[in-house]
């Protein structure tokens, strides 16, 4: 089967992979591109764990084809932090203890992310719906969405400085 | 919020650092097993059985040996035989099955290939002809008289007088106590109840997954995620028939647990197909795999009778519970009978508990497995009595709890345990209090895990520049390397930050066994510590050198090595000083602990719960949530809470929406997470954790386990306040909408009070 | 050296439902050989999955663990855990 070539960014740098067509986009980005940050926790959209942003939306990559990615713009949780800068996100998800065993994390940054640059200052409910399409098994949410507090606290303060 | 009794003041135990793992987590860079790829690697996919019990009359591989891309294809036959009376042969036939399949998901071959989708093709063209036998799905049909036997050499263990004839009952426990007859005619109120409840899955975020790098020289590499890679090691080597030296395991970081990684399923597989076509393999489960093959807890029966005089004192216990382990021997039953009875003072007991095997996954241990079942029944039971009594039900349980001395279960007397004080943690809350709106209802419930103990190494190198690396060899499913780091820091004196805590490979370590039983901060913590100790011993005869004095003179204060003898004054020597001339005083300072850690101390936790029944759908939100736990001493208070939070959403889940569903055959209808709803982070509130600290006497800083008893009480503490909120009883789980709705307008019916 | 040895209820079948037995012995192993000598089987119930708990310490795996005169010895059946 003859292989598909497809050229888009990510996180910022023109990028190139070949791929299957119907290989999925998590797949490609794991094995083709060596960004393994987005997980599979469920490979049919349930989990959350492979979420990335592709042209400003919100997605589960495992339900992404890779050929669609052709001439895209895909971000992933690997292009969060700027240079040894972390996302307020990040640090707050440290800080705050916002994760156990951590499989679900790249997940939860990319979507909480997603969340904050549409809505600054979520209430304690929008964030729980807005992460609605992420399971954490280990957390229980609380610190989680603390954590998400915290940096849209972080984030409005800085913005307003 | 902590309680505290007055203990010793640390400077780093009982401090919430940023864990040492933690920048890679959020960063993306961690590698967890399915993350890791060799150069030159094939994919191993697994035959799974259609039929949930069925001979196996022949297995057929030359059309998919002859597939493009395949390299190698296994089955049971390229496994060393078993027999029944083998240690691990329900772990060896379960991995790879030879001439039955029991469950549906049954492996019983697999295929390595250049890529997965030729691996894919290649397990599908494998020809299996099976003889279908009669499948045995539910408690009644294993015990009906006229019931197919999974196991013909399946001799009831415990039975009396001893079983003749095989059956479905693997073990029968029995445990009493006291007068039952006298117990029960002193009593004013006897109540009798039953239960149902469904198997569920520990639902771990990351299948299983590993990669096996197997060499011409017959020494394989397998990088996996597991709760315990020596175990991986041993269980991997007893299937092959190999030594454990031939076997190294490399933990990768593990993608949640929760007891369903406490065993082993793909690892033989993926080093078998490696050794045939040499060359490494990697193995990844799909998650519906994950549901089918893998972990669930059991499902049950209970029946409970208890006896209260008026004055609420509990004064006899009758428990019979039924619980399958799936396909093969497990101790549900067991766990079961040894919880029920054990948190309250019952003087006239009798427990009977029946393990059963049926044609479903062979169950693993689930989060203080067992207990929250048990916890079900006696809980809510418990709630009935105190309304029925009018006493509030936490005063109730006050006056039954156990305390420091009094017998458990089993005979022993308790040691210190902190049982009554999260009783009273909870009674003390705002919760406990809170307005109720309408359709609202409140329940509390209590939960007892034991925590166990077992063997663990340390070994603590310094650096040369003062800093230190502790290795262990305990997965960290929950932030455990930040909690060895902080009881290092408070031993050495060192900066938590200058400690690096490592999780060492079966060759960089000492043996340790599985992170279960809530033991990784307990047991390897006391292994740390006692390479801590040794290492000051260590670093005091450095100094004494360095000193030119006795070392008897030296005493270790705050990371320094202080002169207490009467010769003059020297300054203090700090661990970088020491270090930097460590050539020159003996060499480099390494220190190792190793050992059987006894002791481990009983956990108690301590729910209320809140919840909103809309009375049109039946659909349960819960609003408000306080959870209260003995962890005895809390070295990362954060984590101690993420625990707690963890099995709080885990139970409320168990409570609410989680089974398994089978159809007639046995094949199962809901193995994704669409269909198997596990609770997402709309359906909870925020979840306030109460550490309660009663320090366990048998650890260096008082420790108990904590990951496992959260589990315990949400169960009942859901029912309860749907109790409250609905004037129903829901005896089987789970109470989803559709249950809660049937209860609401039958109300008064077979589910009322 | 007399040691009190309570038996957990499960492990009381060779003892006739008897709950509490002398034994003598220096280390739990030893106790077990005793109680086997007296109670003919109750050897192999001990040391099949079982652990002590001695002076409120639980011991996973007691066969040379030291026992004190006047000591009382619960052996108790073995947990797991998740
Ligand atoms: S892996 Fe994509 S949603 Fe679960
Ligand atoms: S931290 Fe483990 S699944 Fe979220």
């Amino acid at each position: 089967m003859s292989r598909v070539h497809v050229t888009c960014t990510i996180n910022g740098d023109p990028a190139e992979f070949l791929c299957d067509g119907g290989q999925t986009l998590l797949d490609a980005l794991r094995d083709e591109v060596g960004l393994t940050g987005a997980k599979e926790g469920c490979g049919t959209g349930d989990c959350g764990a492979c979420s990335i942003v592709m042209d400003g939306r919100l997605l589960c990559s495992c339900l992404v084809l890779a050929p669609e990615a052709e001439g895209t713009t895909i971000s992933t949780v690997e292009g969060m932090a700027s240079g040894d800068d972390l996302h307020p996100l990040q640090q707050c998800f440290l800080e705050g203890a916002a994760l156990q065993c951590g499989v679900c994390t790249p997940g939860f940054l990319v979507a909480a992310k997603a969340l904050l640059d549409r809505n600054p200052e979520p209430t304690e409910t929008e964030i729980r719906y807005g992460l609605a399409g992420n399971l954490c098994r280990c957390t229980g949410y609380d610190k989680i969405v603390r954590a998400v507090q915290a940096a849209a606290t972080q984030i409005t303060a800085t913005n307003e400085s | 919020m902590t309680v505290t009794e007055p203990k010793p003041s640390y400077k780093y135990v009982g401090t919430r650092p940023v864990r040492h793992d933690g920048l890679e987590k959020v960063t993306g860079r961690a590698r967890f097993a399915a993350d890791l790829n060799m150069s030159g690697q094939l994919h191993g996919i697994v035959v799974r059985s259609p039929h949930a019990h069925a001979r196996i009359v022949s297995i057929d591989t030359s059309e998919a040996e002859a597939m493009p891309g395949v390299k190698a294809v296994i089955t049971g036959d390229d496994f060393p035989a078993v027999e029944p009376g083998h240690r691990q042969y329900d772990m060896c036939i379960n991995v790879i099955a030879r001439d039955k399949v029991f469950y549906e998901g049954h492996a019983l071959a697999a295929v390595a290939a250049s890529t997965r989708d030729q691996a894919q093709a290649a397990a599908a063209a494998v020809k299996v002809e099976y003889e279908v036998l009669p499948a045995v799905l539910t408690i009644d049909q294993a015990l009906a008289a006229d019931a197919p036997v999974l196991h013909a050499h399946m001799m009831t263990a415990g039975a009396n007088p001893p079983a003749e004839e095989p059956s479905n009952i693997s073990n029968i426990t029995r445990f009493s106590g006291g007068e039952l007859d006298a117990g029960f005619a002193e009593a004013d109120l006897v109540i009798e109840r039953e239960f149902t409840t469904q198997p569920v899955h520990q639902g771990y975020i990351e299948p299983h997954a590993c990669v096996a790098d197997t060499g011409q020289d017959g020494h394989t590499t397998i990088w996996c995620s597991s709760q315990g890679h020596f175990n991986v090691r041993s269980s991997t080597a007893t299937l092959l028939g190999w030594e454990n030296t031939r076997i190294r395991v490399i933990p990768a970081e593990i993608g949640g647990g929760f007891g369903g990684k406490t065993t082993i399923y793909l690892e033989p597989l993926a080093v078998a197909l490696s050794a045939k076509a040499g060359r490494p393999v990697k193995m990844v489960m799909t998650r519906d795999e994950v549901f089918r093959a893998t972990g669930p807890a059991p499902g049950t029966k209970l029946r409970i009778k208890l006896g209260v005089k008026r004055d609420g004192t509990l004064v006899a216990g009758d428990a019979y519970l039924i619980y399958t382990n799936g396909a093969y021997a497990g101790p549900g039953g067991l766990l079961g009978a040894m919880t029920v009875f054990e948190s309250y003072k019952i003087p006239n007991f009798e427990i009977e508990a029946l393990d059963v095997v049926i044609n479903t996954a062979r169950s693993a241990a689930y989060r203080a497995p067992a207990a929250p079942l048990t916890a079900y029944a006696m809980e809510t039971m418990l709630d009935e009595i105190a309304e029925e009594l009018g006493i509030d039900p936490i005063d109730f349980r006050i006056q039954n709890a156990v305390t420091e001395g009094d017998p458990s279960t089993m005979g022993f007397p308790f040691a210190r345990i902190g049982f009554v004080e999260c009783l009273e943690a909870v009674r003390d809350h705002p919760n406990y209090k809170a307005p109720l709106g309408p359709n609202q209802g409140r329940g509390i419930a209590a939960g007892y895990w034991f925590n166990i103990g077992e063997s663990s190494s340390a070994t603590v190198n310094l650096n040369e520049d003062g800093t230190a690396t502790v290795v262990t060899g305990s997965p960290d499913i929950g932030g455990s390397r930040a909690s060895m780091a902080l009881m290092a820091a408070e031993e050495l004196g060192i900066d938590v930050y200058d400690i690096r805590p490592v999780v060492g490979d079966t060759e960089a370590v000492g043996f340790t066994d599985v992170t279960e039983g809530s033991r990784a901060t307990f047991a390897t913590g006391m292994a740390v510590v006692e390479a801590c100790r040794r290492m000051v011993v260590e670093l005091r005869g450095r100094a004494a050198k360095m000193m030119g004095v006795e070392v008897d003179d030296i005493d270790w204060v705050d990371g320094q090595a202080v002169y207490t003898g009467s010769d003059g004054d020297k300054a203090p020597l700090s661990v970088a000083e020491i270090t930097a001339k460590a050539k020159r005083t003996g060499g480099p300072l390494t220190a190792t602990g190793s050992l059987e850690a006894h002791g481990a101390g009983p956990g108690f936790a301590v729910h209320v719960c809140d919840l909103e029944v809309d009375p049109e759908t039946g659909v349960v939100r819960v609003v408000r949530y306080t959870a209260s736990q003995d962890a005895g001493t809390a070295i990362h208070p954060s984590y101690v809470e993420g625990q707690i939070q963890g099995g709080v959403a885990q139970g409320v889940g168990w409570a609410l929406n989680e089974e398994y569903i089978y159809d007639s055959d046995g094949v199962m209808e809901n193995p994704s997470f669409l269909d198997y709803r596990v609770p997402v982070a709309s359906d909870l509130p925020m979840i306030d954790a109460i550490i309660v600290e009663v320090p366990n006497p048998a650890h260096p800083y008082g420790v108990r386990g904590v990951g496992e008893t959260g589990i315990v009480p949400p169960i009942p503490a859901v029912a309860n306040a749907i109790y409250g909120a609905t004037g129903c009883r829901i005896r089987d789980l789970p109470m989803s909408p559709i249950r809660v709705l049937d209860a609401i307008t039958s109300n008064g019916g077979s589910n009322g009070a | 050296m007399a040691v009190r040895v309570h038996l957990s209820s499960n492990l009381r079948g060779p003892t006739g439902g008897i709950a509490e037995v002398e034994a003598d012995g220096s280390t739990v192993g030893a106790l077990i050989d005793d109680l086997d000598r007296r109670y003919p089987g109750l050897g192999d119930a001990l040391r099949a999955g079982v652990s002590v708990v001695i002076d409120g310490l639980l011991i996973a795996h007691p066969e040379y663990e030291p026992v004190a005169d006047g000591a009382q010895v619960y052996f108790v059946p073995q947990t797991a855990g998740g």
